[in-house]
């Protein structure tokens, strides 16, 4: 199927060529003009990754090798540019492949269409022992069977595929006036891999990679206009989004269920006692939202504009329930009993902006002063459940009540810039941000107040600079560390005091109008200053350059480098909640990028040479200790006692060079190499095979391999271009 | 070679025949007889004698001339003028040309607006010519925006003369490398971290989810918040759910790295780093060593073993976010 799509590909773009013809003149089709270029041709592997290195070298992209339709471009106008009709498209025929259609009258209507085709890989290692009797179901095979992980068959790769199409019209019936319409429809359609747990309790191992159904489409329904003149501007619009589940459960059948403690399943008494013989899992739940917004600006004496904007969305969800068990032992029960079908979901969100800018005075000093609020209100049912079951398990009676998330968050901002100089002006402002949460969080008041500094110079020609320096403290009105299932003495890193600071640098240097330099850095700490238990600080910095040379006409020069550290610390009171028990984690990131690229006129206008080079490395460390540990108390169990873990480390190297021959004014012929090399190493999928015979469960969960194998790989490539016009 | 090998080679060259082919059953189709009659304006340039007209400028500048020719609003001003102001093409945006062809034309010559680099015109002045025109729609909150409080001018951004990129008439040729001239750190975040979105392969853009000319939200989110511009193509997790998760729910950027991470999923932090920074009680509460009964809260997903939807839950039985 993909070679007759990719086949009827290439003889339609022969005849697109056949129709532009010998291309001396300007190409004519039925009384409008016609330009274009078309580029074809083929790649294959000198190296190329194997089916199980493939997760990583082909996540969002298709590289299969043989034919390929690089780009196709074609456009048809009017002698007076009045119509046109432009027809663009690539990688035809690859799971990546997309087209857009755009035609329109100049200054008055636009119509677009695109179509964007995308695979998402998650695995190409996943094997499983289980069968997908219909959607979303998976049932396993007989305790023979399951005993015997090498017949767990292998999977296709586990991926979601997503499909957009997106049409847009605009039409401009005055040149003031635009009015909008855009639909979106994105079908997303594949697997993904999760698990379900079975366990009876927190120490049960009995869970199970499986894969949830992807059958998915988003509808995205927006109509606009906006009015614009010269003092004042006004714009409207509202927007629908649907979002549609095709499926409402996953079920997988509890390998525990009907088994003894039998090698090699290795099932605890615990948890083949009163085993559930399946579980059930719900999935994202169909919803809508509608929004509308009104927004707008003017011109007002003084040289000042005020631009306001207002937002409101309204959230609906009312799926059925899946019932509260699918254990056939339970489900008679009178505590499975819903208290409703359905959640009568609704949450609402409003958004208010104003802002105002200004020129007061006859002096270079501009003032700004903006003013936010962004409120989320959920209006949904509330339920209380007096019990509920665990896993298909067992019930728990402890009761328990839905929650509903409401906040409002309000930020005001102020600052003044003033050109000092010619070369050199300076901004000072201040802030304030209040976050305001409902009763389910710990800090229902939080206030943030900033200050802020800035030089943006311009001390000569070839030298700017822009340096920002913004420090601000947030504190909690009262943290209350008793709501919740969490510990009072922890700070949630989210609600908790915390000083801040942040330090940005840009420099751009141009000694010549054919080079130019630029050196960046930044800085951020983040102290959390009352969190004796929670993270504690947090800082990250970055410095980097970036270098572009153009020595000459024919050569064109760029090479950068970035280095990034993020280093945090946490702490913890530890299970024993005392004091030796107590635990202290850093966790340090760091990454290199280097960049490289060329492009060299060799022979002008006849043959050019371009080559890219990119290199990232990355090396992630959790050192953990238990600082007290010498202090008196139990002797630390080896659960309790802290390790460090091994690094996570990952590099990868993309070279790609590519000879281009002009042979005519409208033929170019080029030849490509890339190189691409991926390693990656997480020790807690590393050990992991594709099957796994109990080491990370007792039950032999399958492992769907959603770990990113290392790959390396060649591709040389062979394109022809037609260019007509 | 082998022959697979062969078989790709023959395949290239059916595919040079079949271009070939083309041509020669093209050929009979092609017109070489009429030039495009030259398209005259659709509205006449002012009288203003300080103004030259588009064919003087060409006289000097006919590779600027050519290469404006073919971008979009070079379209409209040399060939589909809807108004006088655009009928003056060139001097529109530059200004009236007569100065500085009496001076005989040369840089600096005649106060014009050049927009390049060394141009002694300030940067407001040169965003109010485009602002002249583009100030509806994406620009609305231009004025007070952060890249506009920071004298960032159009043309750092845009390249108005010749069309680089395929579309936006872009300083560079992918929106990446022209954000990425200032935002360095962003552009290395982009195109080196091991989990991303799919920025690199040209599935995505800056654009996708800022506006850099200015939004009423902050870090210049097209939607009103973070959570809301994820959903655009993430709203299966919009929700309202029966259980919710209020990191989560207020926002994805508390757990997430939307320009990419190192971590799984784009996680900020590793599995169970990331939940033991709010989770001390239980089982998150113990650090994880190497032991046997810690295995299955650190090898594969981790927490998410258990809690797998870990964005909230529509089950009755869900408000652990195990079903």
């Amino acid at each position: 199927m993909k070679l007759a799509r990719m086949t009827g590909m290439f003889l339609a773009a022969g005849l697109v060529l056949g129709l532009a013809g010998g291309a001396a003149a300007q190409t004519r089709v039925g009384g409008m003009n016609m330009e274009g270029e078309i580029e074809a041709g083929a790649r294959f592997f000198v190296e190329e990754p194997s089916k199980n290195e493939k997760q990583k070298f082909e996540e969002y992209r298709d590289m299969g090798q043989g034919l390929f339709l690089e780009g196709l471009k074609l456009r048809l106008f009017t002698d007076d540019e009045r119509y046109s009709f432009e027809f663009l498209g690539s990688k035809w025929g690859r799971d990546d492949q997309e087209f857009s259609l755009r035609t329109g009258r100049t200054g008055l209507w636009r119509f677009e269409f695109d179509w964007d085709q995308m695979l998402h890989t998650f695995s190409t290692t996943a094997r499983t022992l289980a069968h997908e009797v219909s959607r979303g179901v998976w049932q396993l095979p007989g305790l023979q069977d399951l005993r015997d992980f090498n017949s767990a068959r292998e999977l296709p790769p586990v991926a979601v595929r997503w499909y957009t199409a997106r049409m847009g019209l605009t039409v401009t019936p005055t040149p003031d006036l635009d009015l909008t319409a855009q639909y979106t429809r994105i079908r997303k359609e594949g697997d993904r891999p999760y698990s379900m747990s079975f366990s009876a309790n927190f120490s049960g191992l009995n869970f199970l990679e499986l894969l949830e159904p992807i059958e998915q489409t988003i509808h995205d329904l927006r109509l606009g206009a906006a009015l614009a003149r010269e003092n004042w501007q006004i714009q409207a619009g509202y927007k629908l989004s649907i979002f549609q589940n095709d499926l409402t459960r996953v079920r997988f059948d509890n390998p525990c269920a009907q088994f003894a403690a039998a090698a090699p399943l290795r099932c605890t008494a615990t948890e083949t006692a009163g085993a559930p013989p399946w579980g059930q899992s719900s999935v994202p739940p169909s919803n809508m939202a509608h929004s509308w917004n009104l927004a707008g600006g003017v011109n007002l004496p003084l040289r000042t504009r005020v631009t306001a904007s207002l937002a409101y969305s309204l959230w609906l969800q009312n799926d059925d329930f899946l019932p509260m068990t699918v254990n056939p032992a339970l489900i008679g029960d009178g505590r499975t009993v819903l208290p409703q079908d359905s959640l009568n979901g609704s949450m609402s969100t409003t958004n208010v902006n104003v802002a105002v800018t200004s020129r007061p005075l006859p002096l270079p000093l501009s003032l700004s002063a903006k003013y936010r609020l962004y409120n989320l209100t959920d209006n949904s049912d509330s339920m209380t459940f007096q019990a509920r079951v665990i896993n298909d398990r067992a019930f728990t009676t402890a009761v328990i009540r839905n929650h509903h998330l409401h906040y409002t968050r309000q930020n005001f901002d102020a600052d003044g810039r003033y050109q000092i100089m010619r070369p050199l002006a300076a901004t000072l402002g201040f802030g304030w941000e209040e976050w305001y949460r409902g009763p389910e969080r710990q800090a229902h008041q939080t206030d943030e107040f900033f200050a802020k500094a800035a030089l943006d110079a311009t001390v000569a020609d070839w030298l700017t600079g822009k340096l920002t320096y913004k420090p601000s403290f947030r504190r909690a009105n009262q943290y209350n560390g008793m709501i919740g299932d969490f510990a009072w003495f922890t700070r949630q890193f989210d609600q908790a005091d915390v000083d801040r600071q942040r330090l940005d640098l840009l420099l751009q240097f141009t000694p010549l109008d054919t080079l130019s330099i630029t050196p960046v850095g930044s800085w951020r700490h983040d102290d959390y200053v009352k969190s004796a238990f929670g993270v504690n600080w947090e800082t990250s910095w970055s410095a980097g350059i970036d270098i572009g040379w153009n020595p000459s006409e024919r050569v064109s020069l760029s090479a950068g480098y970035m280095h990034e550290v993020t280093d945090r610390n946490l702490t913890s009171r530890g299970t024993q909640q005392i004091v030796n028990s107590d635990w202290l984690s850093n966790m340090l990131d760091q990454t290199d990028s280097f960049h490289l690229s060329a492009k060299l006129s060799v022979i002008p206008k006849l043959l050019d040479w371009t080559a890219n080079a990119y290199y990232a490395i990355s090396n992630r460390t959790i050192e953990t200790r238990n600082p007290s540990a010498q202090v008196g108390g139990p002797a630390l169990t080896a659960a309790r006692r802290a390790q460090r873990f091994p690094d996570f480390t990952d590099d990868s190297l993309r070279i790609d060079a590519a000879l281009r021959y002009h042979f005519t004014k409208s033929w170019t012929a080029s030849l490509v190499y890339a190189f691409e090399k991926f390693s990656m190493s997480d020790w807690r999928t590393n050990s992991l095979q594709p099957f796994d015979d109990g080491t990370i469960g007792n039950t032999g969960s399958i492992y769907l391999g959603s770990n990113a194998k290392n790959y390396t790989s060649h591709i040389v490539g062979a394109t022809l271009k037609y260019k007509f016009e | 070679m082998t022959g697979r090998r062969w078989r790709l080679f023959a395949g290239t060259a059916s595919a040079a025949a079949v271009f070939g082919a083309g041509i020669i059953l093209g050929l009979p189709f092609s017109s070489r007889a009429q030039q495009p009659a030259k398209p005259a304006a659709a509205a006449a340039a002012p009288t203003d004698s300080n103004y030259v007209g588009a064919e003087v400028c060409k006289a000097c500048h006919v590779e600027a001339f050519s290469t404006f020719s073919k971008t979009r609003m070079g379209r409209v001003f040399l060939f589909q003028a809807r108004s006088p102001q655009e009928a003056n093409a060139c001097e529109s945006c530059h200004g009236p040309g007569k100065a500085h062809v009496d001076a005989g034309g040369g840089k600096g010559k005649g106060g014009l607006i050049t927009f390049a680099r060394n141009d002694p015109t300030p940067v407001e002045k040169r965003n109010a010519v485009c602002l002249d025109c583009h100030a509806k729609g994406a620009r609305l909150f231009w004025k007070g925006s952060t890249h506009e409080s920071r004298d960032v001018a159009c043309t750092n951004c845009h390249k108005i003369m010749e069309a680089v990129s395929p579309k936006a008439q872009l300083a560079k040729e992918t929106m990446i490398d022209t954000c990425g001239q200032c935002h360095l750190q962003k552009k290395a975040q982009v195109l080196s971290r091991s989990s991303h979105m799919p920025l690199r392969e040209g599935k995505m853009t800056c654009a996708s989810c800022h506006n850099p000319h200015g939004t009423a939200s902050p870090t210049l989110l097209k939607e009103p918040s973070v959570n809301e511009t994820c959903y655009t193509c993430h709203a299966e997790k919009r929700g309202p759910v029966l259980w919710g998760h209020p990191p989560v729910e207020e926002s994805c950027a508390n757990c997430h790295e939307a320009h990419g991470s190192n971590h799984e999923k784009m996680l900020k932090l590793a599995v169970p780093r990331l939940c033991q920074r709010c989770h001390q009680v239980g089982h998150p509460s113990s650090p994880r060593g190497r032991a046997g009964t810690d295995l299955k809260l650190l090898l594969g997903r981790a927490c998410v073993n258990c809690h797998a939807l870990i964005h909230g839950s529509n089950h009755p039985a869900g408000a652990r976010f195990t079903r």
